[in-house]
């Protein structure tokens, strides 16, 4: 294991400093605001209050508001796979981030069509990583296992982070290598391992 | 036949009898009838008999009778010709408990105990071909020596070194060796081993590492784990040892065995306690050389925690009798490459490699004030020039982290201010770095752009481990570390999550801990200042301060200084013509509920004077007001008097049994009956504000205890007058919170002060409130409610009606009106729910068995009915029809139970359940919702304890994972309404089925060994494509607990049952 890590030491972002979402946590406040003193008090709602359905209709607007999926989103899904070297996160280790993950119409003349292409860049940690394809992989079982069926995946290494990038793009756009690859015992195993940590 | 012949027979089937004969010879011989002399001939013939057996036989005859006789028998000279006898005879059986015998004696002397431990050892080769219970009785002979007679053996020297590891070399018995493992210790203790250590060593070292495993059922009750500390008190024992131990252990942390490396790493640190400094001192940087690797490459987290504390054990041990620091010192030495390849790794600390460096700097800073001090002189400088020189925020944060890792240390070493443990003697090496470390970290604190999030958190960290550090800063900069936290917390827009705010805030709680008065000082004038003095709707800031306020005041002094700030506060709002809206004195009371429950009040000292101050005065103020003759309205409000009241009741149930009685006269004064208040009850009609302090009233019968007495109706006929008056206030009411009010009132007198006796008149009440056909109930909500209260108060404490109260109430359910039948449905919820006044701590009368009893009397009552109203259904016309509300009634009353209920009663009925739930599920009006979210709920519960199998084996699997997908499914076409909530529930429901165990392959071998498929298998397709549609879901949680569910599908459910790797 030890020789063939590649990369002994790379940098770390801080989970905290990941892009998040915020929840619109300002949208369900009610008087207390959801603090600390709202716990202080368990409900002044009438606890035999025999119409229960009653406050749901408020959120009824709430429910109708389509989210459509989004760059963080698509982040979200990936950003936790665990790094095939080390037990941290691709997000933690800025191989995939926010702004290198876009999501546009596939079809972009016939405006009517729900179908979308998600492109995802990978940077791998070091320039001559061997491990770029697998990474690129897992990133793309994920995402093929995680989105509706009208979304495109593109998985790709970015733009001069990689020595035989060309190469690696080729192997993850084709999908004939692809399936060949995942028929492959001893890389799914890896790649399974590198889902376990997904949230 | 002799005594000896008879026992030569006897002793190998007979042993109680074998020993008769030898105490009857024993006597003769005290007696005098035979001498000893005579009774050694008598051997004569057998002792030299060619057959081993039989000589060991004749032995043992001689043994058992020298056991039999009294201790002060035999004089010196006989013991001494036994022993001989004895000695020269060692290989036959029964010598060696012979000879045990012998050492016992107060006779027996040291030059006896030398001839014996000779004649072990020089026929060790004898003894160690034995079989193992008579290698564990030479080995006890051994031990008893070493107990009874150590100087003999001790000053035998080399030879009884050499012997006993002749004697012991090859053992492997476990018992055996527990035994020699603890002879060794003594002699590698107490011996001078100078000579042979490696052989001594290399004895109990051939054992290492310790690979059994016992035996099941083994009557020793030996552990691999006793064997490795008596192994290891040996290892550790003598610090000779140090040049064979200390290679050898390093050398096994290069096997592949992570509980081989685990041993080894114990044995050293055993050893770096044990040894001396000078020997601990010689090894410690080659220790370091090979940890070195263990930690920054670390293969399981307990070998890096372990390698870590051998390196603080090392310092420590290093560090004793240091008095004053020096490069000279081994300590130094030893740190010197340490601090080296920390500061290496450092350079670039926002790499992976800077972790473990950091938590080397930490375990070994930590370990005395002389490491820290040298530590700190060699790191902390070059930390801050790269601090300096950093290019990126994200570098300088982990820098932060570092620093903050050693103040950790600090705090450790030199305590907090709150410590009562005496200071080090050396002094604080951080000192010198005070006003630098204040400039950076309050720099990096207040002087980067705000939405730096996590380098701030990490900049008020190390500033707060400082603040908290003994001794170290003085107040005044405490105090500006406090003035930049208010700063943060009153003056800047929230940020992201507010995880800065949240740090603050607890940043704030620790210092109140060590620096109360700086919090009073300063942090409390700014936050109240910034109070208004009423709401005027344009800036309700107040809650985040008020929150925040509540929050710091943990310690007693700023408690007490809220508390009276706000109660001032409260007051002038009181007296105000305007004073805006009622949010804000409701926030300033329910901030006092909140500290006052953070608290035991019964240790307050204050109590009394919150008594006066918020019980009696406010009840009167709102009493008064009641009246209009107050200033404004605001205690007339019905959420203001709600909170009061809740107030009202924690203080009052922290005061002694004493001052109770004055709050039972004034239940319904409120204590004003000198202003002309009038009590609610059997007043002809009182006006709403006035029926609203019904509200406090509650409050105040609730925190009573069982056993009060005076309560206003003592008597029977005054109680049931009492009971119908509020009954129909109870149906009559208007205003909601009222009522609740009232039906609690009614709730607690009769399950908390009614007698048994007089239940009568509960049960009666309830008969008088329904109508007087039980045929077709048609009932009104207020009227529903009140029933439903009434059979709450009676059925928690197990009335003797129980049974029939809950049939009754289901009756309800087949009301022809509508209205009636759900309504009443709604009601079974609330039957066992916990309820925060007639609760535990407000002495409420709850039976344990109260829960199961509804339980067991409903569920097969309900079960019946809807197969009644199913075959009624299918059958159509030839009945009456029934009406379509019934069944969801029913599924509704039952979903209301089971939310009460905790699982484990759930479990056993679960067959005749399962098909209810499902039929639940099947309902799809939007006003089924929360029965559906109920059901879902309750079948997470089962599936998550118990994983899929209790579903197939009552056979539902295909029809779960059908409804549960349809409920999952957003299809707003069919007419069906699954609100988000509902579908995210539905998904997590099969989550669990695919996650849990049980369910397959989460635990293959299990599954492997049963040769089953797992059940999920057959519906493994369906789910996956109808998932895949949810993942289209137009809301993000949805689609969220869809990807977890189809992954949990996807890694959970094999399609080859015997994958194995």
């Amino acid at each position: 294991m030890e020789s063939s890590m590649q990369n002994s030491n790379p940098t770390i972002l801080n989970a905290a400093d990941l892009p998040t979402r915020l929840r619109p946590s300002s949208c369900k406040a009610g008087t207390y605001g959801g603090g600390i003193l709202a716990s202080a008090l368990p409900s002044l709602a009438d606890p035999t209050n025999f119409s229960l359905s009653e406050s749901e209709e408020s959120d009824e607007d709430v429910d109708l508001m389509e989210e459509p999926i989004d760059e963080q989103e698509i982040f979200d899904l990936v950003s936790t796979i665990s790094d095939p070297e080390h037990p941290i996160s691709l997000g933690a280790l800025a191989v995939v981030s926010l702004p290198d993950i876009s999501i546009k119409p596939t079809l972009p003349d016939v405006p009517s069509s729900l179908l979308r292409t998600v492109s995802v860049l990978i940077t791998p940690t070091i320039t001559h990583c061997s491990l770029a394809t697998v990474i690129g992989l897992g990133v793309r079982v994920r995402l093929e296992q995680s989105l509706p069926p009208r979304f495109r995946v593109d998985v790709r290494i970015k733009e001069g982070t990689h020595s035989t990038a060309d190469e690696v793009n080729k192997q993850l756009a084709d999908k004939e290598r692809v399936a060949a690859a995942l028929e492959n015992g001893t890389l799914m195993g890896v790649i399974a391992k590198m889902l376990e940590t997904c949230q | 036949m002799s005594a000896l012949q008879t026992f030569l027979l006897v002793v190998d089937h007979d042993k109680q009898e074998a020993k008769q004969i030898a105490e009857r010879i024993a006597q003769d011989v005290e007696t005098k009838k035979i001498t000893l002399i005579e009774v050694v001939q008598s051997l004569g013939e057998y002792i030299n008999d060619e057959d081993p057996i039989l000589r060991g036989k004749a032995v043992s005859y001689l043994t058992a009778v020298i056991r039999a006789l009294p201790p002060k028998f035999l004089s010196r000279q006989q013991i001494q010709v036994l022993t001989t006898f004895f000695c020269e005879r060692i290989e036959d059986g029964g010598a060696v408990a012979g000879l045990e015998t012998l050492q016992k004696l107060d006779r027996f002397n040291k030059a006896l105990a030398e001839e014996v431990a000779r004649a072990v050892f020089e026929r060790f080769e004898e003894l160690q071909s034995r079989s193992q219970s008579q290698r564990f009785q030479v080995y006890q002979l051994l031990n008893e020596l070493m107990i009874n007679h150590r100087a003999a053996l001790h000053d035998m020297g080399d030879e009884s070194l050499v012997g006993i590891v002749n004697l012991m070399t090859g053992e492997k018995d476990p018992r055996n060796l527990m035994l020699v493992f603890s002879i060794l210790k003594v002699v590698m203790v107490e011996w001078d081993v100078s000579n042979h250590a490696e052989a001594l060593f290399d004895s109990v070292y051939n054992y290492f590492p310790i690979t059994f495993r016992p035996p099941p059922n083994d009557p020793y009750g030996i552990t691999a784990q006793d064997l490795k500390d008596r192994l290891q008190d040996c290892i550790s024992a003598n610090s000779l040892f140090a040049p064979h131990a200390v290679p050898s252990l390093l050398d096994k942390l290069d096997s592949t065995s992570p509980n081989v490396k685990k041993d080894a790493l114990n044995a050293l640190i055993a050893c770096v306690k044990l040894y001396d400094p000078n020997t601990v001192s010689k090894y410690s940087i080659t220790i370091w050389e090979t940890l070195k690797f263990e930690i920054l490459n670390a293969q399981e987290e307990f070998l890096s925690e372990l390698s870590l504390q051998l390196l603080s054990s090392i310092a420590q041990r290093l560090s004793e009798g240091v008095t004053q620091v020096s490069d000279q010192l081994p300590l130094a030495q030893f740190l010197r490459p340490i601090t080296k390849e920390c500061s290496e790794q450092l350079q670039e600390p926002q790499q992976k490699q800077a972790k473990p460096a950091q938590q080397i700097l930490s375990s070994t800073s930590a370990a005395s004030a002389a490491s820290f001090t040298l530590i700190v002189q060699t790191v902390v400088a070059p930390l801050l020039t790269i601090y300096q020189e950093a290019d990126g925020i994200a570098k300088q944060r982990a820098l932060l982290d570092t620093l903050t890792v050693l103040f950790d240390s600090a705090i450790q070493v030199y305590g907090a201010w709150t410590s009562r443990d005496s200071e080090p003697s050396l002094s604080n090496p951080l000192l010198e770095f005070k006003d630098q470390f204040s400039d950076i970290f309050g720099q990096a604190l207040m002087g980067v752009i705000k939405e730096e999030v996590s380098f701030r958190t990490s900049a008020l960290k190390g500033f707060l481990r400082l603040s908290t550090l003994r001794n170290y800063f003085q107040d005044n900069e405490v105090g500006l570390f406090v003035q930049y936290l208010d700063e943060i917390l009153l003056k800047e827009e929230s940020v992201g999550r507010d995880d800065l705010k949240k740090e603050a805030i607890a940043a704030l709680t620790e210092i109140s801990k060590y620096k109360p008065r700086l919090i009073l000082d300063i942090t409390f004038p700014a936050f109240v200042a910034t109070l208004p003095d009423s709401d005027d709707g344009s800036n309700p800031g107040y809650i985040t301060t008020l929150e925040t306020l509540a929050q710091i005041s943990v310690e007693r002094d700023i408690f007490d200084t809220l508390v009276r700030r706000l109660l001032s506060k409260l007051s002038i709002l009181l007296q105000k013509e305007d004073p805006g809206s009622v949010d804000y004195p409701r926030a300033i009371l329910l901030t006092i509920l909140y500290v006052m429950n953070q608290r035991k009040l019964e240790e307050t000292p204050n109590l009394d004077l919150y008594y006066d101050k918020i019980v009696v005065s406010l009840c009167r103020s709102a009493a008064t007001a009641a009246l209009g003759k107050a200033p404004n309205n605001i205690l007339t409000d019905a959420t203001v008097l709600d909170v009061l009241g809740r107030l009202c009741n924690v203080i009052i149930r922290s005061l002694p049994q004493s001052k109770h009685d004055e709050v039972v006269s004034n239940i319904y004064t409120l204590f004003a009956s000198a202003d002309g208040f009038q009590q609610v009850p059997f007043t002809p009609s009182p006006t709403d504000s006035h029926r609203r302090t019904m509200i406090l009233s509650t409050y105040l019968l609730a925190s009573l205890p069982r056993d009060t007495k005076n309560l206003p109706p003592c008597t029977p006929p005054v109680m049931s007058d009492l009971l119908t008056d509020i009954a129909t206030r109870c149906t009559t009411e208007t205003e909601t919170a009222t009522q609740l009010a009232f039906l609690r009132h009614l709730a607690l007198y009769i399950n908390k002060h009614l007698n048994k006796e007089d239940l009568e008149l509960a049960t009666s009440l309830f008969d008088t409130l329904l109508p007087p056909t039980t045929q077709d109930p048609q009932l009104t909500t207020p009227t529903i409610k009140t029933l439903f209260w009434l059979s709450k108060a009676l059925i928690l404490r197990l009335s003797p009606k129980t049974t029939q109260i809950l049939t009754t109430l289901l009756n309800l359910l087949s009301s022809s009106s509508e209205s009636t039948s759900t309504t009443a449905a709604r009601g079974f919820a609330i039957l066992l729910k916990d309820d925060e006044v007639l609760s535990p701590t407000n002495h409420a009368n709850i039976r344990l068995l109260s829960k199961q009893r509804v339980f067991t009397t409903l569920t097969p009552l309900i079960s019946a009915r809807i197969r009644e109203v199913n075959v009624a259904g299918n059958t159509t016309i030839t009945t009456a029809p029934t009406s379509p509300h019934i069944k969801p009634a029913h599924l509704t009353a039952l979903s209301g139970i089971l939310s009460t209920i905790p699982p484990t009663l759930v479990m056993p009925e679960l067959p005749t359940l399962l098909p209810l739930l499902l039929q639940s599920l099947d309902l799809q009006s939007a006003d089924s919702q929360p029965v559906r979210a109920a059901t879902l709920e309750t079948l997470a519960v089962i599936i998550r304890d118990n994983g899929v199998t209790v579903i197939e084996e009552c056979g539902h699997v295909q029809s779960l994972v059908t409804r549960l997908l349809k409920t999952a499914e957003h299809a707003p076409a069919t007419g069906a309404v699954n609100g988000p909530k509902l579908r995210v529930d539905a998904l997590k429901c099969l989550f669990l089925l695919a996650q849990t165990p049980g369910s397959g392959t989460a635990d293959a071998p299990k599954v492997a060994k049963a040769g089953k498929l797992s059940p999920l298998l057959p519906v493994k397709s369906q789910v996956l494509r109808a998932l895949r549609t949810v993942l289209d879901d137009p809301k993000r949680d949805v689609r969220k607990a869809a990807v977890d569910a189809r992954g949990a599908w996807l890694r959970g459910v094999d399609d080859a049952a015997e994958q194995d790797d």
